[in-house]
């Protein structure tokens, strides 16, 4: 009886494992988001010459390399269940703080690099201490953030961008120079994408971001340190998003207070095509990148293609949907 | 299977959204040099010239104006055009898609920078890749364009104080919203105060205020003025939004007639309160000029149509074309107020 049962069920399973590569494929988001940009990608160098040229492709990619930091930086506070609405105005604080620095008071570039990255850290821990301490939800702390922030930028440029122009050339060199044919803003993306990708997968401490988001109670009876992860993860992301300003800063050799509007809500748009859920729990950071890829591509076609600029907003929006609702339609297949 | 037809019902409708939205300048062949018909006249171009006009907050009304004056000259001459631009406010989507807009080689390109150094890396690659590149409306002087046009700032002040003037017999309490720290709003205000001073003594400009770009806080600021100086006769405002902010400040302080306003450019609301007698005039930039010039030198350029002398004027360093054209102001009153109205 026990013999014929196994047999029975070994070829019932040889016959299931023919199919399931293909369907888990498509329900990795990874897999399908690549999926993707690789079939649009081969369609634009159909429709039009200018698209699979190396200046076009730079071009996109360190165009994305800011959003990017910034969604890395999102992708870990959805994870954990959080959200920040600040990064963008972090973004342009950073970015006017280290220029105001070197050019009004003077200071050595790295030193002012110092400091802003200093500030940064002091914005995110302001944001932990009234999210952990006070209480405060998360959408209204970082909002207020986003204001301040922001405000900071215009107090301190008086609302006119501020010009570096050379300040140093090393400074320029970070961001504007290349390292074996490639710019060192996608190098910089593509080693932080790494590195907390590898975080966010294997390490413990990083794990614990996942437990948090997916179940707070549990994970806090589980003996984690929920406030210190929250605290711990709103000072990375505003760490990332002041380094994305400073990276801003160094890339045009000018500080102005509005840069980094609306990436708040791309970085999501980026992070949540990814995979993140805005409950928590869910995403990963090649996830993310890829979402800010195919945006960035889908943005580009639009240009290269001559499609009316009013189409521009509307397809970044419907490029959400159609992804959330690919990955709504794969999870419901695996759970029913 | 489900989820893969899903997928490509998705891509399908994509790009069939984007074949909607494509404009119809089309490109059947792509011949890399353009084609002139040398018999005759060498401003006869071809279809396969394409020329770009970027932008920067490329939705709002304002560039229309400039878009359809290169329209204009591109239809005169025989060559197609697109328009695009940042979506947003943004230097890094301007110079993003400006390069974007590099690699498709196009014959010339019509920009306004939204940022003058961030603006003069990218137009020096297009222009050491040999694309013409001239600036209106918003320069970036240091990156080598061919020229650029834009309406003086300066002289619209100047204009604008003339013509408030003329509405007050020359006498009175004025007041000027404005937005400090915007370099061509300083420019309108320093050519309005200046004037003021100059030509008109018995003017006396008693209060600047910051209009913030919003209706709302201009509305609010104006009512404080008029309530300060109840002698008002008239205001200056430097943007069309400050201008619609005053307006419905007057309107509710039943001031309509006793406080004169001349304003700036032409979108709707300014036009609506021309026409309703609640603004005065308003100024129209020569944004059209700065299209259809821009595109006629642009051409100019790609067909190397321009001798200032006799030889090349490349190795010469003689500058073949106007560094800096001024397109120019019109006083917009209910008179003309119709004209101005995009269709």
């Amino acid at each position: 009886m026990n013999i014929m049962e196994k047999s029975e069920t070994n070829i019932s399973s040889s016959r299931k494992i023919k199919f399931k590569p293909f369907k888990t494929l498509f329900s990795i988001r990874e897999a399908s988001l690549a999926t993707i940009i690789l079939i649009t990608a081969t369609a634009m160098t159909f429709l039009t010459p200018g698209f699979m040229t190396r200046s076009n492709i730079l071009t996109t990619l360190i165009g994305l390399s800011m959003d990017g930091i910034i969604t890395v930086a999102m992708t870990i506070v959805l994870v954990m269940g959080g959200i920040d609405l600040g990064v963008g105005s972090v973004l342009a604080f950073a970015s006017v703080l280290a220029g105001v620095l070197a050019i009004k008071v003077g200071l050595n570039i790295w030193l002012a690099v110092f400091i802003t990255l200093l500030a940064s850290v002091s914005a995110g821990s302001l944001v932990g201490y009234f999210v952990t301490r006070i209480g405060l939800s998360p959408f209204i702390t970082t909002l207020g953030m986003m204001s301040i922030a922001r405000g900071l930028a215009y107090v301190l440029t008086k609302g006119s961008p501020l010009s570096l122009g050379v300040i140093s050339p090393a400074f320029d060199y970070i961001g504007q120079g290349s390292f074996l044919g490639i710019p060192n803003l996608i190098l910089i993306l593509i080693l932080l994408v790494l590195i907390f990708d590898f975080l966010m997968r294997r390490s413990a401490v990083f794990r614990q971001i996942y437990y948090v988001g997916s179940n707070e109670k549990a994970a806090r009876l589980s003996g984690i340190n929920v406030d210190r992860i929250k605290f711990g993860v709103y000072v990375l992301s505003a760490l990332l998003s002041g380094l994305a300003g400073i990276l801003t800063l160094a890339r045009f050799g000018v500080a102005t207070p509005t840069a980094g509007v609306g990436a708040e809500l791309r970085a999501i748009a980026g992070a949540v095509i990814g995979g993140a859920s805005l409950s928590g729990g869910e995403g990963t950071i090649i996830g993310a990148l890829l979402g800010v890829i195919l945006v960035a591509l889908v943005n580009d076609a639009l240009i290269l293609l001559n499609v009316s600029v009013y189409w521009q907003s509307l397809v970044t929006g419907i490029v959400l949907i159609a992804a959330v609702t690919i990955d709504m339609l794969a999870h419901h297949r695996r759970t029913s | 299977m489900k989820k893969l037809i899903i997928l490509l019902v998705i891509l399908t409708l994509m790009f069939g959204l984007i074949g909607c939205g494509q404009k119809t300048t089309d490109t059947n062949s792509k011949q890399a040099t353009p084609t002139s018909n040398t018999a005759s006249s060498p401003l006869i171009g071809s279809k396969n010239e394409k020329y770009v006009m970027v932008t920067f907050v490329s939705g709002i009304e304002y560039w229309k104006g400039a878009f359809k004056g290169m329209e204009a000259a591109a239809k005169n001459l025989g060559v197609s055009v697109q328009y695009t631009g940042a979506n947003e406010y943004d230097i890094n989507q301007e110079v993003t898609v400006l390069e974007q807009v590099i690699s498709q080689k196009p014959d010339g390109i019509l920009v306004t920078a939204i940022n003058p150094d961030a603006m003069a890396v990218p137009i020096k690659k297009a222009l050491d890749a040999g694309i013409p590149v001239v600036t209106f409306d918003a320069d970036s002087p240091k990156s080598g364009r061919y020229s650029f046009l834009a309406t003086s700032n300066y002289q619209a002040g100047v204009t604008a104080a003339r013509y408030l003037a003329k509405l007050t017999g020359g006498k009175g309490e004025v007041a000027l919203i404005t937005i400090p720290g915007q370099l061509n709003h300083e420019e309108r205000a320093a050519g309005f105060k200046e004037t003021l001073a100059k030509e008109f003594p018995e003017m006396k400009l008693v209060s600047v205020q910051d209009g913030k770009s919003d209706q709302v806080a201009t509305a609010q600021a104006m009512g404080a003025i008029m309530q300060t100086f109840p002698n008002l006769v008239g205001v200056f405002t430097t943007e069309a939004s400050t201008g619609v902010g005053a307006a419905t400040a007057v309107k509710e302080a039943n001031k309509v007639g006793k406080v004169h306003i001349v304003s700036f450019d032409t979108d709707k609301g300014t036009l609506d309160n021309i026409k309703a007698g609640v603004i005065d005039a308003t100024l129209a930039q020569g944004t059209w000029h700065m299209g259809y010039w821009g595109m006629m030198f642009l051409y100019h350029l790609k067909h190397d149509l321009l001798k200032p002398i006799d030889g090349d004027w490349k190795t010469a360093k003689v500058l073949p074309l106007p560094p800096v054209v001024d397109t120019g102001v019109t006083v917009v009153t209910k008179e003309n107020a119709d004209f101005y109205y995009s269709k």
